[in-house]
Parts: structure tokens; sequence; C-alpha cells
């Protein structure tokens, strides 16, 4: 079999498999993209000791398909980030995350669906595609990465990048049962990653197996010429030692009684598995969301000013002079909540009102990182609920319980357990720990900055106990292939 | 009394390699849209990377501009919706800028100041937006090119003052390498902040002012701004606070958008770039970046080399241009830095303006220019053949392989000195003009000039001129001088080959009418004449030099009072002619006493430069009146330092030397001792007899068009002595009359009326300066005019009237006549083969320009 036929035939499976779940705006392989041969996963194309003896070490290889959100530029692919206004864009350039990637051998397969520029929790304000939680099409995958969240529990890649500004991989990650990490800001390039609010996002990984998770964040991981903000992690992960003392949050967390009950359950496991538990209180907790949502809606309304019509993306039929063309192109191309996000922003920086909210939000994210350094000298992770809920039910799902619906207001609420990582610029780690009512549950750890290596051994730890799941829908590639490719 | 407040910010484009957040080439006039990235096309999901060339420029002007340089900068988004702005936001630095608290020492028109810079910061430039019919075209190849934004505090208070501020910092960053200050190319731009209120009363209303794209501009665009606002003051309303666009077709600025409707930039701190620590390392490469500022370099040159503040001026507005003055000197110490100013401003500039080079880019190294004004002063070549090796260099190209000394030796242009070369052309000469031959055996002068003609003629000019008249006139009359020659330059002085020989001085005697020349009549009346023939005067004169040649040409017979334009034009071509050809050791001018002062300072501002001693004299009477007359007594004198005294321009009155410019006919009573002393000299310090011409051009045209020129020049100028009671209403009318540059005498060191009264003069200067007339101020008494002393003084300078400092009003008027003609001629095309209004003839406003500069 030859290796163009393999990744055809890897195509025709995703298309197959992902006809119901919709994760994917785009499924293709482009030539010339940088992944060497064979990028389908087989081990038997890439036995161990290739290299000549003598030699060094051969680099690390990520012999992957990859799936790729679609806010992460990859040159030849388009670059919508779930929005009218750039739904014909083809990206020039491949981010670097990407690139490092591929060289290592991954192969890009397509791009995932995401809420419009990242701004959402269920992968619903997009108009260019449908995503559906694979566990049960009525409940949404979560957002705003629920496409590669979706494409991973549905096992159409092992691996799969997204985006987490304020919880955006972890959330979805938690919604489909799968590993989702948030990196440290910094460790892994923002170059390519379509901006929504530059100082709290990071490129992170969606995973079926914590190895594989560990292994690509390695692998994309490092400082970047094309991104000043980028850093070197330090090489011990900032400290040698393994995790011994766990932090956990006590009293009313505002969790429906399934979470309650997950987080309860996954305290008791990693207790039993020799880890100190340590109550820790978060007093900041109830700051988070404000502070998160002025900060980041003041840098989107200069983030997504770009887009105007002029250079790329959506232009008007008609347009009497410029200023026209950009009135109309914003107002015709961009979605409700991003409008919504970018008046909010332009607000929150009027001259004259900064110090009520931009400055206010920057003193608040101050203190929370002062307390976040306090409580990493008493415990070495804190392990938190992601969301207060479960999957909550898709908008246009009619038979969905009524109760278990979540408004907008309600949505961003909510993010209050995953935003505090962004804005203490900390790495986060979602592992799923379990099922209720049919849908996964899952649980995040967050350690001090570039703790990456030790939230993956507690992770690895934890999923003897509290294995992956995958829904009864999905297939697995050598399943698929084994059984005939579909028929 | 009103007082104006003007602050700029002026943007200076980086000269980087790339752009300041990409590797794109910053650069201007590729093709639209061709040097443009991801990155500066504002795609989505790039990131900026700081340019390290950027921010170590920034500093090092920062530095340069005496600021304290922020030890850790940060940048910020300044967020605006332009489509030539691909991100909507631009990056620039707001909380903590790369310098503040810095500033610049300004003289402008005899005021000295320091203005205060309020910050200095780093930003990306915009795309530019053209508007072609019904579409709008964008080109990006300019977006992200590195910006500097240098805001002063408001510290100017006129146009004028603020384009100098404007002009010293080009220079500046032109120095340090940093930016081409190219204002067409938009290179170096401005915005001017104006506030105009009530004197003691503090800042006004703040009007921006916008579109500056040249230096004119800013001085139209404040003027009228700061005119406006006093008007609407004046009436009693209130100045709208708002943005104003500069309309150069209209000659007037346009509102653009008021205080409601102004942006509002939402700065906040730019996410995308860390702070950027100014360490040690970075310092110490910005303190090696440093240069000599060119205040610094003039003040050093004045000091160093003697010059005077044109010649300074004009050296160090170019670095190339100092650096190469100076690299000659320190190739040949012993040329004369006069000499080297003189031949950079003059035929150096000329070649290359026509051929738009600088002077790094053309074929003319320092070495080079040393090697051919070596050649000159040692006498090897002459004028004309420096020039037309000049020209044969520059022909050459860029890189044109040849020396000087080389191109000479090619052509066959060395100077014949050698006896035994020049012999055969002078026998020749001397067979083929017998009867001139024969009055000069016979005791006549006269004929030596013809015959040296002719020698020239013969040697195609190549005849060393000393030599060939020494050899002239021992051919004829045997005997060799005995008397050493006077050295001609400081080269010249320790020549080594060809040795001249030595030599008989030829004084050129230049009989320009006057009562020296004249003759009593017998009703008593002294009418003009013919100077008498000062061989017959001299005959046997036991205190002048054995032999002189004297060659005597009369240029008129009209008394001084009766000088027009044809007359000085006569006289300014001829001594041109003279001082070309390099045939005499010194010229004469026997002039009348009226107006010698006037005409003295007219030979200055021409021949400033002068090779041999240009001696002026008068008598105010006859010299048939008696040999131990005035008159007599001062021609004597005058031949004696025509022939022995240093290179420059004299005035012999009296048994005094005195100074050209300056010079007062004060006529007293003669002493009971019999001494006349008619003249003076006011403001004696720090004049010279000799420094840069200021109208070198001017000397190459022809008589007709320099008569043209200069009464053309004549009939727009105006001297006036202002007295008490004097309308202003009376100027205005003279400009409506055409006169459009004024020699304003006023009381003193700086007052005259201007409060608001019908005398008041302050109408006439506003019209004045709407109408692009110039005002220099003299004084009427023995003043310094500096305008710093008085609140009226203060006045006249913010209505743009310029002080001449120590100039009389005879100096001030006849430099302002040579800078007309100079302006015009240059203008013109500066050859000697167009005339005025040939070709190229720029507007009133270039001409003027070109004045102005060359009156402050």
């Amino acid at each position: 079999m030859t290796d163009t036929e393999s990744l055809e035939e890897y195509l025709a499976f995703i298309r197959h498999q992902d006809r119901e779940t919709g994760s994917f705006l785009e499924i293709a392989v482009r030539p010339g993209a940088a992944g060497a041969a064979g990028a389908t996963g087989d081990p038997a194309e890439h036995p161990a000791g290739e290299s000549p003896e003598g030699s060094p070490p051969p680099p690390p290889r990520l012999p992957l398909p990859l799936a790729v959100k679609d806010n992460i530029a990859v040159r030849g692919y388009r670059l919508t980030c779930g929005s009218s206004m750039l739904e014909n864009l083809v990206s020039p350039y491949t981010a670097t995350a990407v690139e490092r990637l591929e060289r290592a051998g991954a192969r890009v397969v397509g791009k995932t669906n995401l809420d419009e520029f990242g701004m959402g929790s269920a992968t619903e304000n997009t108009p260019l595609g449908r995503t559906v939680n694979p566990w049960n099409h009525d409940f949404v995958a979560g957002g705003s990465s629920g496409g590669s969240a979706a494409a991973v529990a549905q096992q159409l890649v092992p691996v799969a990048l997204g985006s987490d500004t304020g919880g955006s991989i972890r959330q979805p990650a938690a919604f489909c049962g799968v590993y989702g990490l948030k990196p440290t800001y910094g460790t892994v390039s923002r170059y390519g990653l379509v901006a929504y609010a530059s100082s709290l996002e990071v490129i992170g990984v969606l995973g079926a197996d914590i190895g594989t998770v560990a292994r690509t964040y390695r692998l994309m991981s490092g400082v970047d010429g094309m991104d000043h903000s980028s850093v070197d992690p330090p090489p011990d992960g900032g400290s040698p030692d393994p995790v011994r003392t766990v932090g956990v949050l006590r009293g009313d967390l505002g969790l429906t009684p399934e979470v309650a009950r997950n987080y309860a359950e996954t305290e008791q496991v990693l207790q039993a598995r020799g880890y100190r538990i340590k109550p820790v209180e978060l007093t900041t907790l109830e700051y988070v969301v404000p502070a998160y949502y002025t900060i980041a809606t003041a840098e989107a309304s200069a983030n997504l000013a770009r887009y105007n019509g002029v250079r790329y993306g959506y232009r008007p039929d008609y347009a009497e002079n410029p200023e026209e063309l950009v009135r109309k192109a914003r107002s015709e191309a961009f979605g409700r909540e991003v409008k919504l996000r970018i008046l909010l922003g332009t607000y929150v920086l009027r001259s004259g009102f900064q110090d009520q909210y931009y400055t206010q939000a920057q003193k608040i994210r101050t203190l929370i990182r002062r307390e976040l350094e306090q409580i990493y000298r008493e415990v070495d992770v804190i392990l938190m609920p992601v969301f207060p809920t479960q999957a909550f039910p898709r908008a246009d799902a009619e038979g969905a319980p009524a109760f278990a619906r979540l408004d907008e207001f309600q949505q961003k609420v909510a993010d209050r357990f995953t935003c505090t990582a962004n804005l203490a610029a900390l790495p986060a780690l979602t592992v799923p720990t379990g099922l209720a009512r049919g849908l996964p549950l899952g649980m995040q750890l967050m350690g001090p900055a570039f703790s990456e290596e030790r939230l993956f051994a507690v992770a690895e730890d934890l999923a003897r106990e509290m294995p992956i799941q995958f829904p009864r829908s999905s297939i697995s590639w050598p399943e698929w292939r084994a059984a005939g490719g579909g028929s | 009394m009103y007082r104006s407040f003007v602050g700029l910010e002026i943007h200076v484009q980086l000269l980087t390699q790339t752009k300041i957040f990409c590797g794109c080439r910053a650069g201007f006039g590729d093709e639209p849209n061709t040097n443009v990235c991801p990155v500066c096309m504002g795609y989505p999901g790039v990131l900026p990377t700081l340019n390290g060339e950027a921010i170590e420029m920034a500093y090092t002007v920062a530095r340069a501009l005496n600021c304290e340089l922020t030890p850790e900068c940060s940048f910020d988004r300044k967020n605006y919706f332009y489509p030539d702005l691909p991100k909507n936001y631009q990056i620039s630095q707001y909380h903590a800028p790369l310098g503040r608290q810095g500033y610049l020492d300004l003289e402008f028109r005899k005021k000295k100041k320091r203005v205060r810079i309020h910050q200095i910061h780093l930003e990306e430039d915009a795309g530019k937006m053209i508007h072609a019919g019904d579409m709008s075209l964008l080109d990006y190849n300019r977006t992200g090119t590195p910006l500097l934004e240098i805001v002063t505090e408001p510290d100017l208070e006129i146009g004028e003052e603020a384009e100098a501020l404007l002009q010293e910092l080009r220079r500046i960053v032109r120095y340090l390498g940093v930016c081409d200050g190219n204002m067409e190319e938009g290179s170096l731009r401005c915005d001017a902040n104006v506030s105009v209120n009530l004197e003691g009363a503090g800042l006004g209303s703040k009007v921006e002012i916008k579109n500056l794209n040249s230096s004119r501009f800013v001085r139209k665009a404040l003027n009228f701004e700061i005119e406006r606002q006093e008007e609407i003051l004046e009436r009693g309303g209130t100045v709208a606070q708002e943005t104003r666009l500069w309309n150069e077709n209209r000659d007037q600025s346009e509102s653009m958008r008021t205080k409601e409707s102004a942006h509002d930039y939402r700065y906040f701190p730019e996410p995308d770039l860390p702070h950027f620590h100014a360490d040690a390392a970075f310092l110490r490469n910005v303190e090696e970046r440093q240069v000599e500022l060119p205040a610094e370099r003039r003040a050093r040159f004045q000091e160093e080399w003697k010059l005077s503040v044109p010649q300074t001026e004009f050296l160090c507005d170019e670095k190339e241009t100092a650096d190469c003055f100076e690299l000659v000197l320190a190739e040949e110490p012993e040329l004369d830095p006069e000499m080297v100013v003189t031949w950079l401003a003059g035929d150096v500039r000329k070649q290359l303006n026509r051929r738009g080079w600088s002077l790094t880019e053309s074929p003319l190294t320092p070495p080079r220019l040393a090697q051919l004004l070596r050649l000159l002063a040692e006498g090897t070549i002459h004028g004309k053949i420096a020039k037309q090796t000049l020209e044969l260099l520059f022909e050459g190209g860029r890189n044109s392989s040849l020396d000087p000394i080389e191109i000479i030796e090619e052509q066959g242009w060395k100077q014949i000195a050698h006896r035994s070369e020049l012999e055969p052309f002078i026998l020749s000469v001397i067979e083929q003009h017998e009867g001139a031959a024969e009055q000069v055996r016979q005791g006549e002068s006269k004929p030596v000039g013809f015959l040296m003609g002719q020698v020239m003629k013969a040697t195609e000019g190549r005849a060393e001129p000393a030599a060939a008249q020494a050899l002239l006139q021992e051919l004829l009359l045997g005997a060799p001088p005995a008397r050493e020659p006077r050295p001609e330059s400081r080269a010249g002085s320790e020549a080594t080959a060809p040795r001249r020989s030595p030599r008989i001085p030829t004084i050129q005697v230049l009989s320009f009418g006057g009562a020296i020349a004249g003759h009593r009549r017998e009703d008593g009346l002294v009418e003009p004449g013919d100077l008498v023939s000062l061989g017959e005067l001299f005959r046997q004169d036991p205190d002048l030099p054995e032999q002189i040649v004297f060659e005597e040409i009369r240029l008129g017979r009209f008394l001084s009072e009766e000088i027009t334009p044809a007359d000085w034009s006569a006289l300014l071509t001829r001594l041109a002619s003279t001082l070309e050809e390099r045939s005499v050791q010194g010229i004469v001018v026997a002039h009348g006493t009226d107006t010698l002062a006037y005409t003295a300072g007219l030979v200055y501002w021409f021949f400033a430069d002068t090779s041999v001693p240009i001696v002026l004299t008068a008598g105010a009477v006859p010299t048939d009146e008696g040999e131990r007359g005035e008159s007599v007594a001062n021609l004597r004198r005058a031949v004696q330092v025509a022939a022995g005294a240093e290179a420059g321009i004299h005035v012999v009155y009296g048994g005094e030397d005195f100074m050209p410019v300056n010079l007062r006919f004060e006529r007293i009573a003669p002493s009971p001792e019999g001494e006349t002393g008619s003249f003076r000299t006011w403001n004696p310090v720090g004049l010279r007899r000799r420094g840069a011409a200021l109208a070198p051009t001017a000397r190459s045209v022809t008589r007709e068009v320099l008569t043209a020129v200069l009464e053309s020049a004549l009939r727009r100028t105006f001297v006036v002595r202002v007295f008490p009671g004097m309308p202003g209403e009376t100027l205005i009318a003279l400009m409506d009359a055409g006169i459009r540059y004024f020699i304003l005498e006023i009381y003193d060191t700086g007052t005259a009326n201007l409060r608001e009264t019908p005398f008041s003069l302050r109408k006439a200067l506003v019209r004045g300066r709407e109408r692009g007339v110039s005002f220099f101020c003299t004084s009427q008494q023995e003043g310094v005019v500096d305008f710093s002393g008085y609140v009226t003084a203060h006045e006249l300078w913010r209505n743009g009237a310029i002080p001449m400092g120590g100039l009389t009003t005879e100096s001030a008027f006849t430099r302002l006549v040579a800078a007309q003609v100079e302006a015009a001629l240059v203008g013109a095309g500066g050859s000697s083969d167009s005339g005025a209004g040939d070709r190229g003839y720029q507007s009133e406003e270039e001409f003027r320009e070109r004045v102005l500069h060359l009156m402050t």
C-alpha cells in the first residue's frame, strides 16, 4: 500500500465517521505539507532504531495524523476561525506549533470546528459547521475547541490542537471525555494562532492518550523567534520532585450533583494512590470571570479590528467609500457574540473608564497570581472541576431536558474554574474521570508554571483507575481498516 | 499683545534594513505591495517581533536629544480604524516611551533657545491610501516601517522658528545615520500644536495641524494658524479645540475634526511584545553610535578653522560635506581652509547638483579633492584648469578610476612655468606685436597687460601668469626685478615645483568715477572725469615698490552719487574676470566717497574669497588738486595695500585700512592736524576682510545679465528709516508698489512702534508676511539688533522681522542685493550661459527662501 493510498483511505475514514459529529470544517491532506511519509500512526511504518548505529539519536518523531483547530494557521488550508468574515481565507503560512509537529512527522488531516474566533463554550457560535457531542448528539461538544475534542473522542485522530483562552481546550475535553492540556503561557508559540485575547491564550493539545498528549506538547513547546512572548520551559519543569500534595477546594462550588460527586470520587482515587490531599481556599474565584471578560474583550476589540474587508476575508458587494466598506464588512460578517465582545472590549477601554474596568481587572489578575503563588507553597497541584456541569444540551436539540440548558450568561459565569489558569498563566490539564447519565466527566489538574511534566505524571497515575472511554458510535482507525473500511 | 505656543510632533522614519516588526524590506520606491508579508499585512494569527536595529536607532536619537533613557520601555496599542492601517491599531509607546525630558538647543535669528523634548517613542508606520477617481488604492509597502515620534514641549513661537527646529532635527537624524530626512518622500513628517493667548494668560485652546510634509508648510501653516487664532481672539471670540488639515494648494488650513469627534485611541499595553530592557551592552552600543552633532561641529569649525557662520553652516549642513572638508585638510594640512570651503560650496556643489549625486556617491573622494586643490595652490594648474579637471573627473562616472593628477597629465594641462618652455611662446608674441612691445620698451606700462593676454591666448591659458609676466618684462626690459613675490596662499608659499620667477607686481586700477577721477570746473564745481594716469602720478614715488605695472581701466565717468545698477554690474563683472585670469597681484578701485560704503559692502559680498587684495579708495577732490592732496594720498596708500597687503577687501581712506563692511561715512570736520577721518567702522568685533563669497554664482554671468538682475533686485528693495509717527500704511503702500525686501532701520537694538494704533508697524508686518515680504532690521545707532532686550523687540521677532545683528544699514542692504542676485541666478540654473528668467525660475516663494537663507 502506498502512502498516498493510505492517506486517502484515512481521509475517507474521517469523512465517514464525522458525518454525524461534525468535528471538521475541512478534511484534507495538502500536498507539500512538511510531514514525512505515513502519518497514519502505524507503528510498523516506523520501526524503532531506524538510524544507523553510531549516529546521534534521531529527533523525536510523532508520526500521527493531526487535527488542527481552525483558528490555527496551516499553509494551504483555510483559516476560517468559524467566522463568515474569514470563510474563504486560505492561510499563506503555518503556525510554529504545527510546523514543529509536521517536522516531527505529524500530518495535518483537517481543520476542526470552533466558536467564532474562539468566543463561546459550545461550538454553537458559528455559521460554518455544526458539531455535536459524540456521546449524545443532543448535547454540545463544548467550546470553543469543540471540534478538536469531538474528533478525538470520536477516535478520528489520536491528537488534535486547540487553543485555550479561558478554558476552550479543557472544557470541551471534559465534555467529550478526553485529555486536554492548556500549557503554561508562552511555552508554546502563539505564532499562527489567530488572536482573540493575546495575553491569556495558548495553543494546547487534546488527545486520547496522556502519553501522546505529553509527546505532542514536548515537540511543539519552546522558544520561537516569531513570538517574543514565547519561552523555553526550564528543563526540570520548575521542580524535580514528583507531585505529593494535591490541593482541593471545599464548600459550595455551585456544581451539579454529578460533577460534585465525581470531584469527591476523583479526590478519593488520588488519595488511594498515595497523594496527600489538602484543602485550599481560592478567595479570588468569584472575581475571575469579570476580570477575565474585561481583559479578554479589551484585547479582542483590538485583535479583531483587523478584519475590515480590505485585504482579505469577507467583502461586501458594494460600498461608497472605504469607511462604508469597513462598516458593512464588520456588521455583515461578524456573529452576534463576537460583536458583543468587541463592543464590551471597546467600552472597557474608553478613556476615562479604563481605571474602572481594564486597570481594575489587571489588579485582580495580579491578586490571583499572588494567591496562587501562595497556595503552591503548600500544595504541588490543585485538583479542580473544569465546569460546574457536564455537557449541556444543544440550543436546537428539542429532545434535551430543559433543566440542563445554560443560557449565554450562565455559560460565561460557569467559566470560573477554567479562567483562573489563563489569568495566572499556569498550566492545567483536563483528565477524563468517568461517565454519568451517558455523558463524560472530567476534572482539571492545575499546577505552577512549567509543571506540565508533573501534571502528566499525575494523569498517568489516575488513568490506571479512571481510564479513558470512547462512545459506542466511535471506531478506531485500525478497527476501521480491519473491518474493511466502513463497508 | 499675544503669546503663541507651538509644539511639534515629528515623525522620523528609521533607515533600518527591515521593518519594525517583521522581516520585510523597509524602503521607498518599490512596486506597490511587494514588500509585504502576513505580519505587516495584519493577517490573522501573526505576531510582531521587535527589530533590534530599530530600537537601537531610537535610543540613539533619544540620547542625542539629551533625553532620559527609559531603562525598561514598553509598547502599547493605539486603536483607530483606517484602511491603510492593517491591524486597525498601531503598535506605539504610551505608558513607557523610550525617552523623556530631553532638549535641543536652537539658535534662530540671533535668538538662543532650549526647546524641550517631551518624549520620544517608537511606533510602526501605516500604509498609503491613494484616491484615484472613484477608486481608493492601498499600498502597504510602508506599513510597519519603524517610525520615531519626537514630541516637543510648546516652546516654539512662530513658524519660522519651528521650521528651523525641524531643519536642525533633520540634520541631527541624518548625522546619526538613522533617517534620510527626505520630507517629500515622507521620511520626515510633522504635525504641530498651536495655541495663542493673551500675554501672561498661559496656554489657550490647542489646535492640531496635520499634513505638514515640508518645512515650508510648517512655517506657512503655523503662521497662518497663529494669525487665525489672534484674529479670533481680537474679535472677542474663542478658539475651538480641533484638528486642522493644511491645504497646500490653498495655503490655508481647514477643519478636519472637532474636539467632540476626536479619536479615543483606547491605549492599552501590547500583549504580544515583552518590555524592552536597555541593558548595559545595549546602552554601550547606543553610546558608540553618538557622533559630533551639527551644532557642536559648527561651533568647532568656527573656532578651529576660523570660518564664518555661513561657511560653517554650509559645511555642517551635511555630515558628508563636513567630513570631506576635514579629510581634505587632514590630507593636505597646508591648504587654506577658506579655499576648501569655496570649492566645496562652489564648483563641487555645482557638479553634484547637476548630476543629483551626493558627495559620497561621487567620484570626488576627499584625497582627490585634496590633490586637486594642492595642485591649484602650488600653481601646477590654475583655476580654470582645476574646474575642467573636476568636470572630467565627474564625467568619468561614479566609479571613475582617474585621479586629478592623472587627468591633468593625460590632458596636458600642467601650467607652463619653466623659462625654457615659456620663452618660445613669449618671443613669438613679441614678434607678432612689435608695436606694443616697443611701447613697453619706451616705458609704457599699459601694453604689458595686452601682451600678457596674448601669451595666455597662445598657451591656451596654461602659462603661469607671474612667471610669464616676469619673463616678458625681462625679455623686453632686461633686468630681472629684485623683489620677492608676496605669497599668494599658504600652500603657494611652499610650492616646490614649478618655482615661480620673481615678478613685478601688476596692480590693476579701476577708475570707477567719483571726484577722485573728476576735475574742478572753472566755476569751482567738480564734474566727472577720467582718473589721471597713475603711472604719471606716481612716477618715481619713493614709497611705492620700485616697479609697478599699472593696468588702468576706466569703468565710467560719473560722480559717486550717480551710480546705477549698470555701473555696479560693470565693476563686478570686471573684478570677476580679472580675478579669474589671475594676472594681477592687486586691484585698486578708485571710487567716490559718498557711496563708498555701499560699493565696498557689495564687493565684499561678491568677492570675500578673493585671492588678492581688492582695495577701494576715494577722495573728495580731484587728484589734480595738488600732489599731496587727500585723493592722491589715498590712492598712493591704496596702491601700496594692493601690492603688499593680505588678500581680502580693503577700504583705504585717510591713511586707514578699513574693513569692507560696517563702514559708516561720517564726515567729520578736519582736525587741527589736518586729519579728515570721514569713515568709521561700526561694531568692529568679528569683522573680516575675507570669507565665503555670498554670491559666487552671480560672478560668472555676463555684464548684461548681471545688470538686469541687479535692477530687478533694486526695484524690489527699500530702506526705511523708522521715525516717530511713521504710519504703518506707508509700508503697505510700498508693498503695493512692488517692494518685497525691506531694510527696516529701527531706533536701536529692537525698538519700533507695535502698539495697536495707525502708527503701528504691526499691521504692515502681518500683511507683509502674508504677501511674502521680508523685513531685515538694522539699527539707527551703533547697536547690535538681536531682539532680545525689549517686549517690542520680541514682538518684531514674533511677526517675522529678521534681526541683522551688528550689520549697518549699508552692509545689510548690499548683502540683501547680493543675496537676491545670487538667488535669482542660482534659481535660473546658475551658469554663465543662462540669464535670469531663462529657465527654471521657480516661484517667488522659493526665491525668497533662498534669499532668506543667504541673509541669515
